[in-house]
């Protein structure tokens, strides 16, 4: 799994946030656009571009996109 | 996986209540903006709601069954089978479907069967109602299925208050020599399950007297939860992966292909999921009719309700190819593959 990818496929899950903003160590609960709407986006694409399954405690327990990277990964592995 | 063979869906009627709660008039949503923005995402316009009226669901579905009876021609003495699926009963200890036997007047020969269960409990229902039939000693069935959900919502609960409808339904079944198989997928994810659960107020956790005011706050809104009473996030996570697989098995077992199918009626849990679901399994939205905009999701109600609502007419007229798949509650879900010709659908009835 790559990292720069899966921030790449993060950052498609926003409208108005510019994608530069988002790196592997964004906090990204607080980025102003993140919502329960955005975070579903999220859970879509993880489903549809790695196909795991994540779990509301795994969005709520990541800080940064990289813990959320690494609690995919793990899934897969 | 199962196969039923030998029985017949005849027909199905649903009846919700008159009073309706639009979302843009929620008064928790700070502006219009935010209230539409809701309303785009759930696909909610408008639910129909008990309110304070005194009506529950099994009310809704006796009323549901009775219209359904008489336009079938059916007599009360020909039903050999009740089942009833709900997750809100009347009382703790005497199941709706005793409530729904006496006030239809059935004989006393008939079988009754209460079935607990959540947004899968239609496809549940049909599993184990044709299950019975398809021995061929009982022949006609009514499947009653229908919430007043409303009623214990928490009314400050930001992710379910937009979103429940009440509803009751009935559909009918006949054993039937000639009838086409019923096929079934269905499983249980039950370590997933806390995703929506309530505790409080169960045999478990009997309510204290404080533990009962904090529930009647919540309910009345004077309290507003902490956090939503549902784990959103893990059921449309569920929602989107699991029901895709099943159905995407269940065709496959049978040599179905999806583009042949005239409707996929997925479980109304919200537009969002619902689209995804259809996204997945390439079948345009043409074919997967919505009922959300004027009832909601109405918990395991929804199947029943969206093809009375959406798509009445193809059903009274056509043969019709049907792929139907409930998720949640369990977390589980049920798939079901029928065939059906010229059901006899009342148009929604307003209680």
């Amino acid at each position: 799994m790559d990292i720069d990818l899966f921030v790449q496929n993060f950052a498609d899950q926003f409208d108005d946030t510019d994608p530069d903003e988002i790196k592997a160590e964004t906090a990204f609960h607080d980025l102003d656009e993140y919502s329960s709407l955005i975070a579903l986006s999220i859970i879509a694409m993880v489903d549809e571009e790695y196909d795991v399954q994540l779990k509301g405690d795994d969005m709520r327990a990541a800080v940064t996109v990289e813990d959320l990277f690494n609690i995919v990964q793990s899934k897969i592995a | 996986m199962l196969t039923i063979p030998r029985v017949a869906v005849r027909g199905m009627a649903a009846c919700v209540p008159r009073f309706t709660e639009e979302t843009r008039d929620i008064e928790f949503y700070a502006t219009p903006e935010e209230a539409a923005k809701v309303e785009e995402t759930t696909g909610v316009v408008r639910k129909h709601i008990v309110k304070d009226s005194g009506v529950t669901g099994v009310d809704l579905c006796i009323r549901a069954a009775e219209r359904l009876l008489d336009d079938l021609g059916w007599e009360r003495e020909s039903i050999d089978l009740i089942v009833n699926v709900t997750q809100t009963s009347d009382y703790i200890n005497h199941p709706n479907v005793f409530i729904a036997h006496e006030r239809l007047g059935l004989k006393k020969e008939c079988m009754s069967l209460d079935i607990y269960h959540g947004c899968p409990g239609w496809v549940v229902g049909m599993m184990s109602a044709s299950s019975l039939l398809s021995h061929g000693a009982m022949h006609r069935c009514l499947l009653l299925d229908g919430d007043n959900i409303s009623s214990i919502q928490w009314k400050m609960d930001h992710e379910s208050r937009p979103l429940f409808g009440d509803c009751g339904t009935a559909t009918a079944l006949e054993y039937d020599d000639n009838a086409c198989p019923l096929f079934f997928d269905t499983g249980t994810n039950s370590e997933d399950g806390k995703a929506l659960i309530h505790e409080p107020g169960g045999y478990r956790n009997p309510y204290t007297l404080e533990s009962l005011r904090q529930e009647l706050d919540l309910r009345s809104g004077k309290l507003a939860p902490e956090e939503s009473g549902m784990d959103g996030m893990s059921v449309f996570s569920f929602g989107i992966s699991v029901p895709p697989k099943s159905i995407k098995r269940l065709c496959e077992a049978h040599n179905l292909d999806l583009a042949d199918i005239d409707k996929l009626v997925l479980h109304q849990a919200n537009l969002f999921m619902v689209q995804k679901i259809a996204k997945k399994l390439k079948v345009e939205e043409q074919r997967v009719p919505i009922s959300l905009g004027e009832y909601g999701n109405v918990t395991s109600a929804t199947i029943p309700l969206t093809i009375v609502s959406q798509c009445a007419d193809e059903y009274r007229t056509k043969s019709m190819k049907t792929v139907a798949c409930g998720f949640g509650t369990g977390l589980s879900w049920a798939t079901v593959y029928m065939e059906t010709t010229g059901l006899i659908i009342p148009d929604v009835i307003i209680y």
